[in-house]
């Protein structure tokens, strides 16, 4: 791990990387940030226990905090360096409760990606860095191969982790249901409750 | 029985089972008495607004959550409120300590603080105040019920009559 920015050029995918969450966790509750991370994962596989997010900007790892507290089963978030910027103090909060059936994927395209592609100033921030000094285990990952190793030490972890996953921009046409209420209820439905 | 209690009796009996907050001197003993209390989990929260999230996930996960936060902190979570809770018809019962209004004596309290209902009234969030010590149990759960019953937030403002204010003067 290190503070230099990252200029070397390699990126993962992130169609392909949200594609290998979902096969390595087939069952896991999955949040997903407002924009690119809720449109990629929607065209990978829209299922109900996908949680898409249509607002809350910088919220979306505590609503992933606070559901994997709740359960016992495995809970990933799919989070953004914009968001993640927005809300770095939720990453000590994940710490201070550590719970190990969360992980939290940061995919960092560099880019306010949803509201067209304004720099997002991620490339000065070692995310993995930020968490691993907060108090939380992390894994980083430039490829896709990189990724599903660190995605697979992340679940190992006994403990809250973070993935901090470099991407090339991507824009996708696939969209999550607009209808926001039935997100969220058929997600719940989809929980088995206790 | 002190107000405290009959709050934290209000919020087991209605089936709360996460308090999220961010210490207050105003509600420390609210806060001391919900920690003390098995039957509530509590989430420590860096930023208020989080608590939106997180409260958020306990209902997803068939929780069912109250935020514990000064009427300052409330003011973090209003694009969470209004982006979340409102639009996905996610519940929570808030308990926010009003500053800003009778005793008030920090002017940084006062914009937000005083007018913290007209602003949870115009992103629609229904509020109630709450004053009387003897009342405090009874409205408590009433609020609790119906935030979970309509799916909605609801938040209860602990005016400093209830709370007693900061004493700076």
């Amino acid at each position: 791990m290190s503070s230099e920015p990252d200029t070397d050029g390699q990126r993962a995918d992130q169609t392909r990387c949200t594609a290998a969450v979902l096969e390595a966790t087939p069952d896991a509750a999955v949040v997903s940030n407002l924009g690119v991370a809720s449109y990629v994962l929607a065209g990978v596989e829209d299922r109900e226990r996908n949680c898409y997010l249509w607002g809350s900007m910088g919220v979306t790892t505590p609503v992933g905090l606070g559901l994997a507290l709740e359960v016992d089963e495995q809970v990933t978030v799919l989070d953004g360096d914009g968001s993640t910027l927005l809300s770095l103090g939720a990453l000590a909060t994940v710490a201070r409760h550590d719970p190990s059936n969360l992980v939290v994927v940061v995919f960092d395209n560099g880019a306010y990606a949803t509201t067209g592609g304004q720099p997002s100033g991620s490339e000065l921030v070692d995310f993995a860095a930020v968490a691993e000094d907060v108090g939380m285990r992390s894994f980083e990952a430039t490829s896709d191969e990189a990724f599903v190793e660190a995605y697979a030490a992340a679940l190992d972890h006994d403990g809250a982790a973070l993935v901090a996953c470099r991407v090339d921009p991507v824009d996708p046409e696939s969209r999550p249901p607009l209808d926001f209420p039935h997100v969220a209820r058929r997600f719940r439905d989809a929980m088995d409750g206790a | 029985m002190t107000w405290e209690s009959d709050v934290v009796d209000a919020l087991v009996a209605n089936d709360v089972t996460t308090v999220a907050y961010l210490p207050d001197s105003a509600v420390s003993s609210l806060v001391d008495r919900i920690e003390g209390e098995d039957r509530l989990d509590t989430v420590r929260l860096s930023r208020e607004e989080e608590g939106v999230g997180v409260l958020a996930g306990a209902w997803l996960g068939h929780g069912r959550g109250a935020l514990v936060c000064q009427s300052s902190g409330l003011a973090t979570t209003i694009n969470a409120l209004a982006s979340l809770s409102v639009p996905a018809r996610i519940p929570l019962l808030a308990l926010v300590t009003r500053r800003g209004d009778l005793d008030e004596f920090n002017a940084a309290q006062v914009p937000f603080g005083y007018g913290l209902a007209d602003v949870l009234d115009t992103i629609g969030v229904r509020n109630t105040s709450l004053e009387d010590p003897a009342d405090a149990g009874r409205r408590v759960g009433m609020a609790t019920r119906t935030a979970f019953s309509t799916r909605e937030p609801y938040a209860v403002l602990l005016e400093s009559t209830l709370t007693g204010a900061k004493d700076e003067f």
